[in-house]
């Protein structure tokens, strides 16, 4: 009779879940292990598991509602996701790295490496709270020194990530930080800079996916984990 | 002023800062010994003792915003403001703020350039801090405080990794103070003017 009532209220709970309209936003932890099954071989293209988002509690709600939606910028047809407004609400900023903290600080990760610019407000107060270096990974020609740099391709040309050589040491365990992640080109760039010199890279983090660009299937196979998935 | 002239006087965190700073001869042009803090970053002590001396300076000053100027602003201000409970407002290059902005040009050394800021991001008569890495000739500075004053605000102080100051003795720009860890270093030679600062 038990084993019955289990079968029911889980399929019960695979025909809710099927209607709902935004899966992404349930941390996979709470899912039922057979509607989890279904959803995976049911997921079209990208491989949902390597994609983790947080658990909407009031936290990532106050999160969420900080951050401003800005239309046509820098383009027509483009939704901008503005963080500067999360900024100015000090505890959704303070919210937001502890998050990332939470998720970060027993992790052995000796690198947060943070993508010009908006990387460099979230990243320096992870590593420095998780007890990492920093390393910003810019455009061209602002490094001083030895650089390594890595072409990747924009909608319209190329644009080029360098780091500095000699930061970052072969077997080092590292984080990427970015604001968000649109296509995935960046991060990708900032992987492959990473890999190049030995890293191993524990997962990605931004604060928003923008998930129907499905950036995800741009970093191979390297997890990534954000805050807020909207559309 | 320097911080060891205020408070800091034999604090040795403020030698572990100097040193962490990588200094790179002629970048990005002749002449230029240019002030590395990318190096600071990598030292995680040397990094955790920056936040710290400037969150202790200004903990309990009222402060409600913290404004950083683009990009190596963004590194320092976010963990000064968060540890003091104030907003991080970036000052940015021009057409990098989606919505409404207000500008504010600043002269170089060969033309122009802008500084700017969202409309509404700061309200009249709040207290403000601007950090920066390194203050050179003050104008990126200068324009920064110009931003701010414009809304109504008023800068209580400036905070800088590196600088020096702007005249011989003169710590003020534009009447509002200026606070330093250290000096450019630049490593064997003992000359200010080669520096470029």
């Amino acid at each position: 009779m038990y084993a019955r009532t289990g079968f029911i209220t889980a399929v019960y709970k695979i025909n809710r879940s099927l209607t709902r309209l935004k899966p992404t936003s349930i941390s996979p932890s709470t899912r039922p292990l057979i509607w989890k099954h279904l959803y995976s071989t049911a997921a079209s293209n990208s491989d949902v598991n390597r994609v983790h988002v947080a658990v909407n509690d009031d936290r990532v709600s106050r999160i969420s509602s900080s951050i401003r939606v800005i239309q046509d910028f820098p383009k027509p047809g483009i939704m901008f996701h503005d963080i500067t407004t999360m900024l100015l609400d000090p505890v959704a900023f303070k919210h937001t790295i502890d998050l990332f903290v939470e998720r970060y600080k027993e992790k052995n990760i000796s690198v947060v490496a943070g993508i010009e610019a908006r990387g460099f407000i979230f990243g320096p107060p992870i590593a420095l709270a998780i007890g990492a270096k920093f390393v910003p990974m810019r455009k061209p020609n602002k490094l001083p020194g030895a650089v390594i740099s890595e072409e990747y391709s924009l909608e319209y040309g190329t644009d080029i990530m360098e780091m500095h050589v000699g930061a970052v040491q072969a077997g080092e365990r590292a984080l990427i930080i970015d604001d968000l992640i649109a296509t995935g080109g960046t991060l990708a760039a900032a992987i492959k800079l990473l890999e190049r010199v030995g890293a191993n890279i524990v997962e990605c983090a931004c604060a928003v996916e923008l998930r129907d660009l499905k950036g995800q299937d741009r970093l191979g196979d390297k997890p990534l984990f954000v805050l807020v998935s909207s559309t | 002023m320097f911080a060891e002239e205020n408070g800091l006087h034999g604090d040795p965190r403020i030698k572990a800062i100097s040193d962490a700073i990588r200094v790179v001869p002629h970048f990005p042009k002749q002449g230029i010994m240019f002030q590395d803090i990318t190096t600071l970053l990598l030292d995680q002590k040397a990094f955790r003792y920056t936040i710290d001396i400037f969150v202790d300076r200004y903990r309990d000053k009222n402060i409600s915003v913290v404004a950083g100027v683009e990009a190596r602003g963004f590194i320092f201000g976010p963990p000064i403001a968060l540890a003091i409970g104030a907003k991080f407002v970036p000052l940015r290059k021009p057409r990098k703020l989606p919505g409404e902005v207000i500008s504010e040009a600043y002269v170089l050394e060969y033309g122009t350039d802008c500084l700017e800021m969202h409309v509404g991001a700061v309200q009249a008569g709040e207290s403000v801090l601007i950090v920066d890495d390194l203050v050179a000739t003050g104008g990126t500075l200068s324009a920064a405080i110009r931003l701010l004053e414009r809304v109504g605000a008023e800068v209580v102080e400036c905070a800088c990794v590196i600088g020096l100051p702007l005249v011989k003795g003169n710590w003020r720009l534009n009447g509002v103070p200026l606070y330093v860890l250290v000096e450019p270093r630049l490593d064997d030679k003992d000359n200010h003017e080669e520096c470029g600062l």
